[in-house]
Order: C-alpha cells, then structure tokens, then sequence
C-alpha cells in the first residue's frame, strides 16, 4: 500500500507541473495588463513600465516561468496584484474557510444521500423511493445558488432563524486565526459560543451546496443497494433469516457505497472551485470567490496558485479514495498485492 | 423496520440539532457596518483608487480639505502661499498641536518626510504632482519645491496624507525595493496606521475587511453642534467589502449592513430602498457617464459624424426611469459642481432630423458607413443599456454598432493607444482626483493628461483649448480660474469628443438611524469620512 501511494504521489507531481506549465502560459496570453490593472487608474505609465519590468513581464514567456519555477520551489508563489500580499497569505486565508463550508457540505450530503439512498433501495418502489426519486430530480436540476437564495429567504428573511449571511455576524471580532476553521479555532480560543455562532452561520451556505450531492449521491446509493441486493450471497443471508437491519448494514452497505464515495470524492474536488456563487450569496470570504476575482483582474499569480491548489485537491482526493475504497473491497485490496 | 420509523429518527435528530443552532442575532451597539469598494492599500503613498482615497480620510488627514465650492481650506496646513513669483515654491504653515493616534505630535519634520516618501515611491496619487522636494524650514513650517510652475499645487495636496516619520520608520521591512529604505514601512502600513485621522485602524485584511476605532483626541474635534440631541459619533466602524448588491440588499434588509457607500444599486433596488420606512437615501457627490468617441478611427474620425451620434441618441429613454433618483443632465464637468455650464451640441433630446444633416455634412454621407465598436466594461449593466440604445438610435441613420462587454482588464488594455481603442468606450468618473475640476478638464483634454481611459477620445488638435488648459493651472486666484473653466466647456463640447448620456448620483444607502454629512462637496474621500456623520442609538435600539 504505502509503495502504491508513492507512485501516486510521484505521478501527481508529474501531472502539477504539467497543469502549472499549461496554466501559466494560457494566463499569459489572455489579453489585459495586469500590471495596469494592479496599479489602479491613476497610475502613470512610467509606474505601470515599472511594475512590468519588477514582475518579469517584459522578459519572454520562459523567462518568466523560470523566475516564478524558482519562486515557487522556494514556496514563494509570489505577490497577488489583486489583493497586493503573498499569494501564500492569502491562499492560508481563504482555503480554510472553503473547506470548513466543503467539510460541513460533505457530511450533510453523506448523512442525508446515504439514508435517503439506502431507504429508497431497500423499500424500493414504496411511497419513499417514489418521494425521494422527485426530489432528487429537483435537486439536481437546481443550481445551487437558487437553493442558497431560496434558504436564505425562507430561513433568514422569513423565519427569522438563521443568520443570513458571512462567517460570524460582521460585527463580531473572530477569533485568532489557528487553522483557519472558525468553529475549530472559536473552541480552541476558549469561546464556545463563537464556535455557535460560527455552526449557525454554516447551516444555510453548507445545505444549498450539499443539496444537489444528497440528490446525485442518494441515486448512486439506491442503484448500487438494488444491484446488490439481487445478487446471490445477499439472498442466501435473507433466506437463512438474518435481521434486515444487520442485512443493510453489515453486507448490503459496504459494498454499495463504493461508487458513491468516489462520486463524493470528485463532488469534493469539484466544490473547492465551483462554490463561487454560493460564496457570494451568503458573503462568505473563502477560495472560490477568491479564484474567480484573481481570473476577472488577471492576476497572474493567484490564478496558477488556485489552479494549483484545485490540481492538489483532485490528486489528494482521488488518492484518498482510491485508498478508501481499497479497504471496503477486498478484491481491489488483492489486486494491487498482485493475487 | 419500517421507513417511516427510520426517516423520522433522522429528521428529529436534523430538527433538534437545528434548534439548537438556531437563535437570535447578538444585539448591535455603536458600531456601524459599512459597505466599501475592496479597499487593497491602506498606505497613503500606495493608496490611489476612490475606495482607497475613502478610507485614507478616515485614518489619516490631508494638509488641505476640500470645500463645496471646489476649492480647499485648512486643515492640517492653516495656511499657504506661493514663495517667489514662478509656482514652483510654496510655503505651508501647519496647525500645531495636531497629535497622531501614537499620541506624538505632528511637525513639518513628518510632513516634509511623508512628501519625500511619496514622491521616491512614485505610486498611488503622486504622479500628478510631478518631482517635488520638501524642507523643513521651522517646526511648523514646510517648504515643497516643483520641477515645474502650479497654481493648483495646494488643492492637490487634498490627496497628500503625511504620516508619522519615526513610527514608520521603526517599523520598515528590509531588504526592499527602495534600498536603504527597506520597504518604506509599505508592508507595515497595509495592517496599521500612522495617521492623524479621526479614526484608528485596529485591522485590516486586504480585500476583505477594515476596522476602526474612534480617536478621541482628533484635532477638529467631535463636536455635536448641528446634531440632534441623540446624535452621537459612531465608536466603531467595520468595512466590509461587497460588491455584489444582492447580498448587500440582503444585508441592509437584515440590519446587518449600515451603510453602503459605493451606490451600485439597480433601478428595482433603489425603489425597494425609498419604498422602506427602515432605510434612506443619501445622496452627496455624481458621477459623470462618458461615453469616449475615438477621433482616430472611422467613422468616429469625422466631427459631423460625431455630431449626428449626439443627435440621434435618445436622452430621455435611458434616463427616464431613473429620474427619480437624481440621474440627468450632464456635460464636461458634473452640473453639481462650481462652474458648470450646459453644452451644445448635447441636445437632452433625441433630434433625428439633425442627426441627419449630420450624418449628411461628413465624409460618410456617400458610401456605406463603417460599423462602430461599442466597448463597455464587461458585467456592468448600465453601460451595456446605453450602447444598446446607440446601437436602436443609429440603426435609425443606418449605421451599425457592434456592442461587446470585455472584461476590465482586456477593455482597459485596449486604451493603452489611439489604433487600439474602440469607436467608442463608456466609463463612470467619479470626482476622485484633487482638485475635480482639474481632473475634469485639463486631466481630460490636454496631450499632458491622464491619457488612456481618461483621454480614449485621443484628439489634441485645438491650441486654443490647450493653451486655456494651461492657463487654468497657471492662475491662482480660483475666481478667475472659474472663468476660464467656463470658457473652455463650450469649447471641449463643440468637438463633440463624447456623448454624456446622464450625470450619477452615488446614492449611498443607510438605515434611518444613521446621519450623513452637512456638507455637500463633490469629491470621493471628505463625504465618507465618518467624522461627518452621526449614530442615533436610540432610534437603533427602537425602531425609526
């Protein structure tokens, strides 16, 4: 397993550099000058000429990837032209916040798909499978930023129930930044009731994205449930009179969950860059908005660190379950030993 | 086990973990929550753009203030005047006993200091003051010597924020690109202050947020003359940095926003905001909507075609809705401003009959029309409704407009040259430059100008218009200069070089509670600055 692990890592390294080297010249060439952009209107062009030749821009394209190669070898991934502070300050800022919301999102999903799924299998055809398969419909077929406006309007406008928008109320001091999770550093600074105040402010960002994971993975679950549910070994456990409840969870969900958690696995990835819009409903300061604000004023360093790091995310993710799911099925974990 | 059994299980556990989470909100006291632009540089050398330029009037003081009338007053400079008879020397007294928030003092020696470090850093406001040198000629006497003559020298000392020289000194980061100086206390400055501002920065994350406590020892002091007996200034202040108006529209319904400062609201908002007992309106400075017409490329290279584009606009379709809110007429410099005259030919009314003689006295009246690039800023609505309009109303003469929305930084990079930029760009103004009407004019119009997007029209062909340009920054006496301001607007307007479609008004959204300004002056920075405003705590607690 671990000589496994190591050639994924390797080969990931192969494929970031790739994805650096792609990323970095296409940044590049779309057209704008981010030096100008970074300067503001009132810049002289003598300040913008000069801020060209501090960034290396005047020098060819393969200059340019050399000094920042070099940079980033260093773990300097150099200076945001957007935010004008170490791209590495700013990625310690926002991922954490992202993947607080991810993590929360997640668990949601796996708690609500998994039961939705593992229900709507095991009775399938009754008045819940028949309930969970429409809503699941809607679920997906709703972006996720309708379901954040329509939570937001019916908890916190309505209702009166959640608050409506950011990380803790904005006029709150958060606590000192540790791991950058509020609720986990709120506990950690001796104050359970921002960790709260924080868990309150997760709710309603969390749903809206998990929504659509707890309609898609839910369906995963159901099909696989079915699938296996006719297979032979189930139906000689059934007739030898074993509980349903056993039947479900110690035969039937172990293997039924193998392609939902690698559906969760890419779900994950996935949200790290495409939780904008329900980052921006819910003012919620994290990597997704980030990215997209580094892509609109072209700034150049920010936009291959945040490639970078979603590149990181898949390949980390995708090693994770490649290793989870080597221990739910034996026969993969026979496999890789060669047998 | 039966489905019902298990779904109900999991729901009451959602349900009491739910309400468990849920509750009221942590009640508010005198703190206000404000909406800026993503303020990036909180050092005033660095510090440029209009959002920047607002929160530099919080922490720090400029050496002169801004009047409604468009001139300046003391402020931390009581008074100044030209040494010798060339501009190029001039003399500021500073205010004495005016204290920094370390508690220090403040001389001619952090004067002069500041001026040196802003004009070796070469960045933010200080490219339209040229080379200048400081000397300290007493404690509370400073000396600024130009590298060339300038009448308008003190006004644009409105955008000059000196800092504490021995704090920032301590406090410099080396090695830095400025050699012996380190950084220059850049990075330094990014999260503290060194300011004489009437309020203090307790932290700053770029982008993101500011906060700022009150500072009671302001030398203008916190007086309550003018406010109602509940009128209290506001302790502490939070910006955040939200452009999206959803959300902010979300946030100020909530109560979670105070005031919002930029005033990007759609139509439909702005009435939800008047229509709301909770919340107000406060209007102080416009925007002026220009719309460039490139007089270097076809057909926008012809004045008579121009012309025709100025009469064939229909005024009133854009602008009608939005009446209501402040948006009309407009010309070279806003009509809020001291000095505005009206133009011609800018007719407020659509004139197809003339757009047609027009079209008819210009080298494309044979022969078919190039079409004309219409260029906005990609994601702004309003700037799209215009060129939508140009393009019905001059589908009428038979010309077509070709209408695109780049992303800002493709759109600005287009205006770096005369054969890159489009027929005709569209871009907001906002007083944001010291003095405006300056910025307005001869920032605008003279070959010595801003350029790029300040000058897409790309024509400096009138001597007459330049020698008047001149002249403006040459007279010191501003009545006079007024004059000549007067003078040159007709002037500009009869090149028809852009097509002022309304003047805009930042209406700056704020529950009922909170009070702004008694002064109106047109320009960004002294409206936002929070020592001109006041928190009613009473009706915060209470309801309006």
């Amino acid at each position: 397993m671990i000589k496994y692990i190591g050639v994924r890592l390797a080969q990931s390294i192969f494929v970031l550099f790739g994805l650096s080297l792609l990323i970095f010249f296409i940044a590049r060439v779309v057209p704008g000058d981010p030096a100008r952009v970074a300067l503001g209107n009132l810049a002289t062009e003598e300040q913008v000429q000069k801020l060209r030749a501090e960034m290396h821009l005047d020098k060819p394209f393969a200059v340019q990837y050399y000094y920042w190669l070099k940079s980033m070898l260093r773990g300097d991934l150099g200076k945001s032209l957007y935010t004008q502070r170490p791209v590495t300050t700013d990625l310690k800022q926002y991922i954490p916040a992202t993947l607080e919301l991810i993590l929360f999102a997640t668990l949601i999903s796996l708690v609500f798909g998994q039961v939705t799924g593992v229900l709507a299998g095991y009775f399938r055809n009754s008045w819940f499978d028949n309930f969970s398969r429409l809503a699941s419909y809607l679920g997906v077929a709703t972006p996720s930023f309708v379901v954040a406006i329509l939570l937001l309007f019916i908890f916190s406008q309505l209702l009166k129930l959640t608050p409506s928008v950011g990380r803790l109320p904005l006029m709150v001091k958060p606590p000192p930044t540790v791991t950058g999770f509020m609720v986990l550093d709120s506990l950690l600074a001796g104050r359970p009731d921002l960790a709260l105040l924080a868990l309150k402010h997760l709710i309603l960002p969390a749903f809206s994205l998990a929504v659509i994971h707890i309609a898609q993975e839910g369906r995963i679950t159901r099909s696989s449930l079915i699938e296996n549910v006719q297979k032979d070994y189930i139906i000689a456990h059934e007739v030898h009179g074993i509980r349903p409840t056993k039947l479900v969870f110690k035969y039937l969900l172990k293997p039924s969950i193998i392609p939902t958690v690698t559906v969760m696995g890419l779900d994950f990835a996935f949200l790290m860059s495409n939780a904008f819009l329900v980052e921006l409903v819910f003012f919620w300061p994290g990597f997704a908005r980030y990215a997209v604000n580094a892509m609109l004023s072209k700034d150049l360093n920010a936009i291959v660190a945040v490639v970078l790091v979603i590149g990181v995310t898949f390949a980390l993710v995708n090693l994770v379950v490649d290793i989870i799911i080597t221990f739910l099925d034996p026969s993969i974990r026979i496999q890789r030993r060669g047998g | 086990m039966k489905v019902t059994r298990i779904l109900g299980i999991v729901v009451a556990v959602f349900a009491i973990g739910l309400c468990g989470l849920v509750g009221a909100q942590q009640a508010a006291e005198n703190v206000a929550v404000i909406n800026a632009y993503p303020v990036i540089w909180t050092d005033p050398a660095v510090a440029s753009d209009w959002y920047d330029t607002e929160t530099m009037y919080n922490l720090y003081s400029p050496l002169v203030y801004p009047t409604p009338e468009g001139s300046v007053r003391p402020h931390l400079a009581t008074s100044w005047e030209p040494v010798g008879g060339d501009l190029t020397h001039w003399r500021f007294k500073l205010r004495q006993g005016v204290k920094f928030h370390s508690g220090n003092e403040l001389t001619a020696e952090d004067v002069a200091w500041s001026m040196t470090r802003f004009i070796t850093m070469g960045r933010g406001n200080s490219g339209p003051l040229g080379k200048v040198t400081a000397t300290v000629v007493d404690k509370y006497t400073v000396d600024f010597l130009l590298d060339k003559p300038s009448a308008i020298f003190p006004e644009t000392l409105a955008l000059f924020f000196p800092v504490e020289k021995a704090l920032v000194e301590a406090n410099i980061k080396k090695p830095g690109q400025y050699g012996d100086l380190g950084d220059y206390g850049e990075e330094w400055l990014s999260t503290h202050d060194a300011g004489t501002g009437p309020y203090m920065m307790v932290s700053h994350i770029s982008g993101q947020r500011l906060e700022a406590v009150r500072f009671p020892d302001y030398f203008e002091g916190w007086s309550d003359e003018g406010w109602g007996p509940n009128e209290v200034p506001i302790e502490r202040l939070i910006f955040i940095m939200e452009t999206d108006y959803t959300t902010l529209m979300t946030l100020l319904k909530s109560g979670d926003l105070d005031l919002e400062i930029n005033g990007g609201w759609t139509l439909p908002q702005l009435r939800d905001i008047k229509a709301d007992p909770r919340l107000r309106l406060e209007y102080v400075w416009a925007q002026n909507v220009t719309v460039w017409m490139n007089t270097k490329r076809p057909p926008t290279d012809d004045e008579h075609f121009r012309k025709a584009v100025l009469y064939a606009y229909d005024y009133e379709a854009v602008v009608g809705p939005w009446a209501e809110f402040g948006n009309g007429e407009t010309g070279i410099i806003l009509p809020t401003m001291p000095g505005y005259v009206p133009i011609e030919p800018q007719p407020r009314k659509q004139n197809l009959e003339k757009a047609r003689q027009e079209l008819a006295l210009s080298k494309y009246a044979t022969g078919p029309v190039p079409p004309v690039v219409f260029h906005y800023c990609g994601g702004l609505s309003f700037e799209e409704e215009i060129g939508l309009q140009l393009q019905a109303d001059l589908a009428k003469l038979g010309v077509k407009v070709e209408v695109a929305g780049p992303p800002w930084p493709q759109y600005s990079a287009e205006c770096s040259s005369a054969e890159t930029t489009p027929n005709m760009t569209i871009f907001l103004f906002a007083p944001q430059v010291a003095p405006p009407l300056d910025y307005y004019t001869y920032n605008m119009y003279h070959p010595k100008g801003l350029g790029w997007i300040f000058e897409a029209h790309w024509f400096f062909e009138d001597p007459e218009i330049i020698r008047l340009l001149e002249l403006t920054r040459a007279t010191v006496d501003f009545a006079q200069r007024l004059e000549i301001y007067k003078q040159l607007q007709p002037m500009i307007a009869a090149h028809a070089l852009a097509l002022f479609p309304y003047q805009k008004p930042t209406p700056f959204a704020t529950q009922c509670y909170i009070s702004g300004p008694k002064e109106k002056i047109n320009m960004v920075g002294p409206s936002e600055n929070m020592h001109n405003w006041r928190i009613n705590l009473t009706k915060k607690a209470g309801g309006c």
